[in-house]
């Protein structure tokens, strides 16, 4: 970890750039540098300029009072002040960069000069050479700009100075001009680094869009669906093992759909065989069974009549009342195995019976409500399943619910049919029931509901009953078959 | 990262040391306050003023004559002042109008002084015993010439334009073979000294010039390279020394006094310097009459003043 920056600072940072895009980063990297470089270059440059340029004037002044101090001396000597100060005015005029010039005699008397109708105060005093320099140079301010004001001696001071006032602002200005073009150039390169970014940004994030576009089609079912490999770098890479990814999830998925299908199959064929074998033994119980008890009654009843007064008789008597509660058992036992009435009468009438079986047999209060199937008959498997499940519910309610009251509603619309099984009993906790291996009542229903492509939805809590939602779809055909019938 | 953050100290570094411009020494002046310059008022003692004409530039003469202004002022026990002007006439109208005490002027210039204002002696001046000087008549070492004939149609340097050695002589040589100065020669152009007319000489800007010998001897003894750079194809006769003048301003006492003090002057040391930084041995009364074959000729040449 850097010692210099606080991991505040840095997870903040980290806060504020992973929030944005790819784009927005590579941009602010091109940009960053850009600016960091060309600022710190720019910044660099006017340093090393100023450096260079302040020197040049310096020397420049140097120079420039050298030349006209050697070329006033005569001038000075022979007291040509007209020449003097045509030479003063030649200096300025020549050199653009001179503000003044003026020549002072030794007693710091002002000679000639260039100003126009007077002369500066303290001028001729804010500098002056001594005797062992050969000139000497001080910056002085102005309201606009500062001047490099340069003292040589003329004619080893026996006949004066010569003073020149080097102004700055061309120096300022060059520095400014390069300062600008260099910050135009920062700015001229940011523009170009921009769309060098956006399109690197182009090129980077395609792949990964695709990716994210293909891990989208995966998770919506789609394994046919295959990423471009763009280029031969670490997303190539990424992209070829997200492809063999993806049809290694596809053939995982065919096999998942294979077995499930298996199982669909095969739980279809195992409730067919139940309720095959529940309607085999049911007929067998009702036309053997029952014809064999009824004939033994006849017979016991006869024996009855013929031994009156008999000292057997009320053992007979004992024997047709057994053999007639057996006949009843045999008759409930095959209504329940399979209740001719779901075929003869339909659902609505078989459940009521059912209901009305069961209002005898357990103290519990159970309303029946059913709506829309006037008149109509639905598929023979979906009116088992329902059956089934109606009866599956209300022996879950009797076994373990402790349920006062039980309600059961039943709507047939054109595309589907609803079963709603409610109770007022004790509830319990979805999550802690749904898996568990000891309710298969439950998973029996979901089983049927999900093999006619319908669905169980439970809602349940703790003392505040439970209430089933079976939903299964009736397909077109299947309602168009129904009507016809 | 770690070396992200050294490059970076290292340019905060580097940018440190670079400096900015330079900061001012807090002296502020505003340029467009413009002041009346002070009147210079006149010192309580009037101080002597000497007037030396432009025989050599200004600067040379402010060189050479620095120690005899020196002797003057102490010996008179008053400032000394040195006023120099381009040409002999301005020289000339000082002396005239009684602004300089003393001058050392050309002998033209004594001639046309004393003929038109009264312009007196003091002294003059002996090299190697003689008060004399002579025109000589100079071309660059390279140069074919052998006598006048030969600079005919070249370019001539004049020194003063009423200079004897420099101007009066020369012109009188011309007009004694026939020409004017402008007829003979291809372009004539003025020096106002006699060290700047060597030069131009020595650096082939002339091709040839007359000047004092008094100078050009003086000249050779500090610049040996003109030796190689310049000959000599003519000496005129002797003519009168360029002599010390005053105004006819000048008090007779006054007069009196600065002679003594120059006649006088070689005999202390501090005078000997003095004259020896002239290259002068001491100076002596001269005649009038001295001036008298000069004089003569200048007659011959008439006005050179248009």
């Amino acid at each position: 970890m850097n010692p210099f920056i606080p991991r505040k600072y840095l997870d903040h940072f980290w806060t504020v750039a992973g929030a944005v895009n790819i784009r927005i980063k590579i941009i602010g990297i091109v940009l960053g540098l850009v600016f960091l470089l060309g600022l710190a270059v720019t910044w660099q440059v006017r340093q090393l300029l100023s450096q260079a340029m302040y020197a040049q004037l310096s020397e420049q002044a140097v120079a420039f009072t050298r030349d006209l101090a050697a070329r006033a001396a005569d001038p000075i000597l022979i007291n040509d002040v007209y020449a003097l100060h045509q030479l003063l005015q030649d200096t300025r005029i020549n050199h653009p960069n001179v503000v003044y010039a003026f020549v002072v005699d030794p007693d710091n008397y002002v000679l000639a000069h260039t100003f126009n109708g007077g002369f500066p105060e303290n001028l001729s005093d804010a500098n002056s050479a001594t005797d062992d320099a050969y000139e000497h140079t001080t910056i002085l301010n102005t309201s606009e700009e500062q001047i490099w004001d340069t003292a040589v001696p003329v004619f080893e001071g026996r006949a004066g100075t010569a003073r020149l006032g080097l102004s700055d602002a061309q120096v300022l200005q060059t520095i400014d001009a390069v300062t600008g073009q260099l910050l135009l150039t920062t700015v001229m390169v940011s523009v170009i680094g921009i769309s060098a970014a956006v399109f690197l940004t182009w090129i980077l994030t395609r792949p990964l869009l695709d990716l994210v576009d293909a891990a989208q089609a995966v998770g919506n079912g789609n394994f046919s669906y295959r990423v471009t490999r763009w280029a031969d770098d670490e997303i190539g890479k990424l992209t070829d093992a997200f492809n063999s990814m993806i049809e290694a999830l596809g053939k995982a998925d065919a096999e998942r759909i294979e077995r499930e299908q298996s199982r669909v199959q095969y739980v279809h064929g195992v409730i067919t065989a139940q309720e095959d074998e529940r309607k085999r033994i049911a007929r067998e119980l009702h036309d053997s069974t029952s014809q064999s008890l009824t004939s033994l009654i006849i017979g016991l009843k006869t024996l009855e009549d013929n031994c009156q007064h008999c000292r057997k008789q009320t053992r007979v008597v004992e024997l047709r009342s057994i053999a007639g509660q057996t006949l009843d058992d045999v008759h409930t036992l095959s209504v329940q195995l399979r209740p001719s009435v779901l075929d003869d009468l339909g659902l609505p009438e078989a459940i009521r019976r059912h209901i009305a079986d069961y209002r005898k047999r357990y103290p519990i209060n159970i309303d029946l409500a059913v709506t829309g199937m006037d008149g109509i008959r639905l598929p023979t498997e979906i009116e088992t399943a329902l059956y089934r499940i109606v009866q599956e519910g209300l022996t879950n309610i009797i076994r373990h619910a402790e349920a006062h009251t039980a309600s059961i509603f039943i709507e047939c619309s054109t595309d589907k049919v609803l079963v709603v099984i409610e109770d007022d009993g004790k509830g319990f906790e979805i999550t802690n029931v749904q898996h568990q291996d000891g309710h298969l009542g439950l998973y029996g229903i979901q089983e049927r509901a999900e093999l006619l492509a319908g669905a169980l939805e439970i809602e349940s809590e703790p003392g505040r009953g439970t209430s089933l939602f079976i939903e299964i779809p009736l397909h077109t055909e299947s309602a168009e078959l129904q009507e016809n019938r | 990262m770690r070396y992200l953050w050294c490059l970076f100290l290292v340019l905060v570094i580097a940018g440190c040391n670079s400096t900015q411009a330079p900061t001012s020494e807090g002296v502020s002046i505003d340029l467009a306050s413009l002041q009346p310059l002070p009147v210079r008022y006149n010192e309580g003692v009037v101080p002597l003023r000497v007037s030396v004409a432009a025989v050599v530039s200004p600067r040379g003469t402010a060189e050479s004559y620095q120690l005899l202004l020196n002797y003057l002022s102490e010996t008179l026990d008053r400032p000394v002042e040195l006023v120099q002007r381009r040409t002999y006439q301005e020289t000339n109208d000082l002396v005239e109008s009684g602004e300089v005490d003393v001058a050392f002027v050309c002998t033209s210039a004594y001639i046309t002084g004393h003929d038109q204002f009264g312009m007196e002696l003091l002294a003059g001046p002996e090299v190697s015993g003689e008060s004399v000087y002579y025109s000589l008549l100079i071309v660059p070492s390279n140069s074919s010439a052998e006598t006048l004939q030969d600079l005919q149609n070249k370019v001539f340097a004049f020194t003063d334009p009423i200079s004897y050695s420099g101007r009066v002589y020369p012109t009188y040589l011309v007009q004694q073979l026939g020409h004017t100065p402008d007829s003979f020669f291809s372009r004539t152009f003025f020096t106002y000294s006699h060290d700047e007319a060597i030069y131009a000489v020595a650096d082939g800007l002339a091709d040839g010039a007359a000047v004092d010998s008094l100078v050009y001897d003086f000249a050779l003894e500090r610049d040996v390279t003109l030796a190689e750079r310049v000959r000599v194809i003519h000496r005129s006769p002797p003519f009168g020394i360029p002599p010390v003048v005053v105004s006819p301003n000048v008090r007779p006492q006054q007069q009196a006094l600065l002679q003594e003090v120059l006649l006088t002057m070689h005999e202390t040391q501090q005078g000997r310097e003095a004259l020896q930084a002239l290259g002068l041995e001491r100076f002596i009364l001269i005649e009038d009459s001295a001036y008298d074959s000069a004089r003569q000729i200048t007659e011959i040449v008439g006005s050179l003043i248009p």
